[in-house]
């Protein structure tokens, strides 16, 4: 591979993991920042596809995103058998009331 | 694997555990499968800190071993205290809470014993998912399973960054062996890799700014869960920081750079944490916070990328650790983590007062403490280098350790309960030893330091292949 192609395919695999992280912290909802967490993990396999890394690094990172993706579904299933939503932004709220936040030391 | 443990006995303490986590699922009762879990862990500690001792072959070098035997040892101590705290985990899944939690403890453990990037950052994820499973299952309420969210958003993108870096210096060096940073081949590639690696174990050992989902997962978490995160997760995720500082130390086209990013992430978390240690509305949130703040400290001793340095890293993790398990503990016997539940503990509960006042003395850097040790081991290192900022740094984090320490000492021993809970005997009886072991520890290893500062130094001394 030329070195631009190779520079060209790195900023595309490093814009998906960018773009991977920015979606997994502002999503509310838990499938998307599962569905996000999947995105910023493809960008680091391209990367290290186009890095031509040894094909026991890529069998390992699909490994790492399939468990990531199975533990993110259940945590999204127990979360709406919990709360009844999969949303963070009320789950955070019931939370608070939950527990509310106690005086400062 | 039976080849990889003749030539490297020392793989039986990472492998143990993985084993061990089989064999816990298949005991339904739930205080049985947590104290074979226990019993599993010990073993692999005894491995661990024999071969640390013997100072055997270990590929990974000196310093790992040291910080196995210290993973291996306080998650041993954490799965004792567990077994008392199964109540908090729904019957059924309290095997499957004491599975996972060998497998974070034999997936760090993994992490440092291993020779490669790819087994390196397995056993990261590894340990990293297995410490979310316990989060979401340690708690009758339903806050955990956000608290697991978090930990599970901010891994899978840490580890994205992970695996880049791990692509990077592959392609650099041309393989796939640690070891091989040492050669000097594609320092700007592996310079970038070394400081994604680094960010990614950042985020796992919840330092500022990289530690937004600290607070949530501790404030949400059981007493178990926390103890387990603090003491072994986010233990481990530094001690792995430690490891990946003394490979770039080893290789001295790459130490300039990656020192000076240690030393930045050391510095910012120092700065933040103190701050938020200072205003933390609860006891597990005010530890990890304290953590990341001398966790900085620990960084900033591995900046200096000397002997003296590393030597002194080792002593603050262990002191840290110690003082983590002596607040935890404590925090756990009291089944509540809030500020007033200290009130009056030194009047109602003698020995968890006593336990808290060892750990939060320690943390201050108090004399005669393991902690005042290890902050005058770094100082020393520092002004030996001439760095005299890091010194500056170390007296800041001590100061701010006075005021969330003292403050911890002054509701032990000077406030009154406004409302006292009913002692719980049958948790105190098992989370006596571990935790007590803890605050002796502390001060005992202060007062007595010979063992700590020999083992410290000779590990220090193994990476750069001099004779201590």
């Amino acid at each position: 591979m030329t070195a631009p192609a190779l520079l060209a395919g790195l900023v595309l695999a490093i814009a998906l993991i960018a773009s991977g992280a920015v979606g997994a912290f502002t999503t509310a909802n838990a499938l998307k920042k599962v569905g996000a967490i999947a995105v910023a993990l493809g960008g680091a396999l391209l990367a290290l596809a186009l890095l031509q890394a040894p094909n026991l690094a890529l069998i390992a990172l699909v490994a790492v995103s399939f468990a990531y993706a199975v533990v993110g579904v259940a945590l999204a299933v127990r979360l709406q058998e919990a709360y009844g939503v999969i949303e963070t932004d009320e789950i955070d709220a019931a939370d608070e009331q939950d527990e509310p936040r106690g005086p400062r030391p | 694997m039976t080849g990889a443990l003749a030539a490297d006995p020392s793989a039986l303490a990472a492998a143990a555990p993985v084993v061990g986590a089989a064999l816990a699922l298949l005991i339904p009762h739930a205080r049985a499968s947590w104290l074979f879990a226990f019993a599993v862990m010990a073993a692999a500690a005894v491995v661990a800190i024999d071969a640390a001792a013997r100072g055997a072959l270990v590929s990974a070098g000196g310093a790992a071993m040291f910080s196995t035997a210290l993973v291996g040892l306080s998650a041993a101590l954490c799965l004792f205290a567990g077994a008392g705290l199964v109540r908090e985990f729904h019957a059924p899944a309290a095997p499957y809470a004491a599975a996972l939690a060998l497998c974070c403890a034999g997936g760090w453990m993994a992490a440092l014993l291993s020779r490669d990037w790819i087994g390196f950052a397995l056993a990261v994820e590894v340990a990293w998912l297995a410490g979310t499973g316990v989060a979401a299952l340690g708690d009758a309420r339903r806050g955990a399973l956000n608290g697991a969210l978090r930990m599970l958003t901010s891994g899978g993108v840490s580890a994205a960054f992970m695996f880049l870096g791990v692509g990077l210096i592959a392609h650099a060096t041309g393989t796939l062996e640690i070891a091989a940073l040492a050669h000097g081949a594609g320092a700007d590639a592996s310079i970038a890799g070394l400081v994604l690696v680094l960010l990614s174990l950042s985020v796992k050992t919840a330092l500022a700014p990289l530690h937004s989902w600290a607070g949530g997962v501790m404030g949400r978490a059981g007493a178990a869960p926390a103890m387990l995160l603090v003491v072994v997760g986010t233990t481990g995720a530094l001690a792995a920081m430690v490891r990946i500082g003394a490979a770039a130390a080893s290789a001295p086209h790459l130490a300039g750079a990656v020192e000076a990013a240690i030393a930045a992430l050391g510095a910012t978390s120092v700065a933040i944490c103190s701050v938020q240690a200072m205003g933390a509305s609860d006891l597990r949130r005010l530890a990890i916070y304290a953590f990341a703040s001398q966790a900085g400290c620990v960084l900033l001793s591995v900046s200096l990328g000397s002997p003296a340095g590393f030597a002194a890293a080792l002593v603050q993790t262990f002191a840290l650790t110690a003082a983590m398990l002596a607040l935890l503990g404590a925090a756990a016997a009291m089944r509540e983590a809030s500020f007033d539940a200290l009130d009056g503990l030194g009047r109602r509960h003698p020995l968890a007062g006593a336990a808290v006042t060892a750990g939060a003395l320690s943390l201050m850097g108090a004399p005669l403490t393991i902690g005042f040790l290890g902050r005058w081991r770094l100082i020393e290192a520092a002004v030996g280098a001439g760095w005299w900022w890091v010194a500056g740094v170390a007296l800041v984090s001590s100061l701010a350790a006075v005021f969330y320490g003292g403050r911890l000492i002054e509701r032990v021993y000077f406030r009154r309960a406004a409302v006292v809970a009913e002692r719980d005997r049958d948790l105190w009886r098992t989370l006596t030893a571990p935790v007590l072991a803890a605050a002796i520890a502390a001060i005992g290893l202060g007062v007595e330091p010979s063992i700590l500062l020999h083992a410290s130094t000779q590990a220090a001394a193994s990476i750069f292949g001099t004779a201590p």
